[in-house]
């Protein structure tokens, strides 16, 4: 029997704003205390000139794994766009609690505004050799090496890899987070480890569409489309889905866990291991038809200098399940991985960056089997230079992949795509 | 250098070449001269140490002992400042722009500096008592033009030098006046992604 109840992260995380706001509005305030002033305010925004061939993108309906399509026959097509734009705010209570809330505008094929991240940060004065630093609210986990900022704009390219690309739709909770680092010699360890809700459809973008990689991230409570199901398909599943969602009865009935072990070596190298379980009931569905899927995956990252090279490498596997058990098998049992490296090495004053990876998921559910395989690769080219508040970015990516789906819009399984695209980014 | 020698009797330049292993010049070493008695550095002028771009200027500072340093901050965000070494344990809360706070430095040894809001920021003091201390530039080059002209020992201390306590020293005779070091330095350490 379907379980028709959902709890949508709306509550909780107004909830939390507004006791941040009650917080701040208290008339004995703390020392180091400003709520709203220039410093707690910034803005930055993004205009692109984009020259895309290939395939239409997800964001219009296809399979297209960028965020900016072709011609209708799959020729260059050369859009601008306002490509992003945020209002940050960031006040701080006292010295050791500061809160970041941000706001976005995406523009491109698909215009849509809301809410990016909104948490508090608690601080303390350190030790001699130990930290601690915790977190609360809607943020990204610690996954992506590539990501930076209040803003979580992609460092060194336009377009994020594939599994940072993930993480941005589809693997941002409501999280209480705690985080220990400490010194040892010339050593540095930091242990992270956080409880989670509101993510039990992590899973569901990357089933049904595949890996993508894009720069789009999924505002808070705004949906992510689907592929279009084939008739027989229909009727099992939303169309779309709601990455920031509890499916189950009552906020944080079942919460998520993620944790992480980060170790700086005396030579510049640092590994870091990630896993992350929602621990979703795979059975349970709202009225909207959108599942509980229950994903983990564990993930490994590298940062590394050589020569004046900077060096960064990740790599994930997981797996996610949604659905009834028929036959031993869940309607849907998949399996996805990914890594990429990624160097990157300053020439005067342009910061150049190269970076490849690989990707695939294969199926196994009763319903969704493997002729919904997704696999592919990419390779990325980037240049960037910075004047001031303002950042030139001029990038070269391809990718190519093989997904069945595909036939079922009446095109050919193995497609690729070619996209030259110009940035240009204010931070203010 | 820190302070101008009084007349000395015998005085002759002092050039000291600091470079690593590769043959590249050092910057931000800091090298001292021992030679016979030497003068307690007198703190003149103004010592700072600004926080711009979310990093400390300069990354090494040598200041005499009782040194009055500030800490400008330049940033449009704030800063934490502190330090945990055994020469100076001190905390300072930066509000803003252009807000400054001073410290005095009254015992000699080296202070490391961090920022607790920006576990990035990392920066040195260098305090002495002794006048013969001065810190390399770009060209790995410190000269001491009225170094005295006896015999002496040298050391070179530079944050990443792999070595006890981060210094190398030896000895020179008098009638060296060209010192040369060739020091194996530890790559910077990473910054640790605390940029959520």
């Amino acid at each position: 029997m379907l379980r028709a109840r959902s709890f949508s992260a709306s509550g909780p995380v107004l909830r939390l704003l507004a006791t941040a706001a009650l917080t701040c509005a208290s008339p004995a305030l703390a020392e180091g205390t400003d709520i709203l002033s220039s410093q707690t305010l910034s803005v930055s925004g993004t205009i692109s000139l984009a020259a895309t061939d290939g395939e239409e993108s997800w964001l219009d309906g296809g399979f297209g794994k960028l965020s900016t399509s072709g011609t209708k026959n799959g020729d260059l097509r050369v859009i601008p766009m306002l490509s992003e734009a945020n209002l940050i705010w960031q006040p701080r209570i006292s010295w050791a609690i500061s809160g970041t809330v941000v706001g976005t505008f995406q523009g491109g094929e698909r215009n849509e505004a809301g809410l990016s991240e909104a948490f508090l940060t608690y601080k303390p004065m350190r030790g001699a050799t130990t930290g601690f630093s915790a977190r609360a609210g809607l943020m990204w986990p610690p996954v992506s090496l590539e990501h930076e900022g209040a803003d979580w704009h992609v460092r060194d390219t336009i377009t994020p890899s594939a599994i940072n690309s993930w993480i941005g739709e589809e693997v941002r909770p409501v999280a209480v987070e705690g985080t220990v680092s400490s010194q040892l010699g010339e050593h540095k360890l930091t242990a992270t480890a956080a409880l989670f809700a509101a993510n039990d459809t992590a899973g569901t973008l990357l089933t049904f569409r595949g890996w993508a990689l894009h720069n789009r991230r999924t505002l808070a409570f705004n949906d992510q489309p689907l592929p279009p199901f084939e008739p027989d398909d229909v009727g099992y599943q939303a169309q779309h889905t709601h990455p920031l969602l509890d499916v189950d009865s009552g906020f944080a009935s079942r919460p998520g866990y993620y944790a992480k072990l980060a170790w700086q070596m005396p030579v510049p190298l640092r590994v870091e291991l990630f896993r992350y379980d929602n621990r979703a009931d795979p059975e349970w569905v709202n009225e909207d038809l959108e599942w509980g899927w229950h994903t983990h995956f564990n993930h490994l990252g590298l940062a590394a200098e050589l020569l004046g090279t900077k060096i960064r490498a990740q790599a994930i596997t997981g797996r996610t399940r949604m659905g009834y058990a028929e036959g031993g098998r869940r309607w849907v049992d998949m399996r996805f991985r990914s890594a990429f490296l990624m160097l990157t090495h300053p020439v005067g004053t342009v910061g150049l960056a190269a970076r490849i990876e690989a990707f695939d998921t294969h199926n196994r559910g009763s319903w969704w089997g493997s002729e919904y395989d997704d696999s592919g690769w990419s390779a990325t080219l980037a240049g960037k230079r910075a004047w001031g508040p303002i950042t030139g970015l001029l990038e070269l990516i391809h990718v190519s992949s093989d997904n069945d789906s595909r036939e079922g819009i009446g095109i050919d399984p193995e497609q690729s795509q070619t996209r030259l695209q110009a940035d240009m980014r204010l931070s203010w | 250098m820190l302070a101008l020698a009084a007349a000395q009797a015998s005085a002759a330049p002092l050039t000291v070449r600091v470079v690593d292993s590769n043959g590249r010049p050092v910057n931000d070493a800091v090298v001292s001269l021992r030679s016979g008695p030497a003068s307690r550095p007198v703190p003149t002028g103004n010592y700072s140490v600004s926080q711009k771009d979310m990093q400390f200027h300069p990354f090494v500072l040598v200041v005499p002992v009782g040194a009055k340093v500030s800490f400008p901050n330049l940033d449009p965000t704030r800063h934490h400042v502190y330090s945990f070494s055994p020469a100076k344990q001190f905390e300072l809360k930066l509000f803003a722009r252009d807000q400054s706070r001073s410290v005095t430095f009254d015992k000699p040894g080296v202070v490391a500096l961090g920022c607790n809001i920006h576990d990035a920021m990392t920066a040195y003091l260098f305090v002495t008592d002794n006048q013969w201390t001065a810190k390399t530039g770009p060209n790995g080059i410190v000269r001491f033009a009225d170094a005295p002209n006896s015999a002496g020992k040298v050391s070179v201390w530079h944050p990443y030098l792999r070595a006890k306590a981060n210094v190398v020293e030896r000895q020179l005779v008098a009638s060296e006046r060209n010192a040369s070091f060739t020091v194996a330095l530890r790559s910077p350490p990473m910054a640790m992604s605390d940029g959520y």
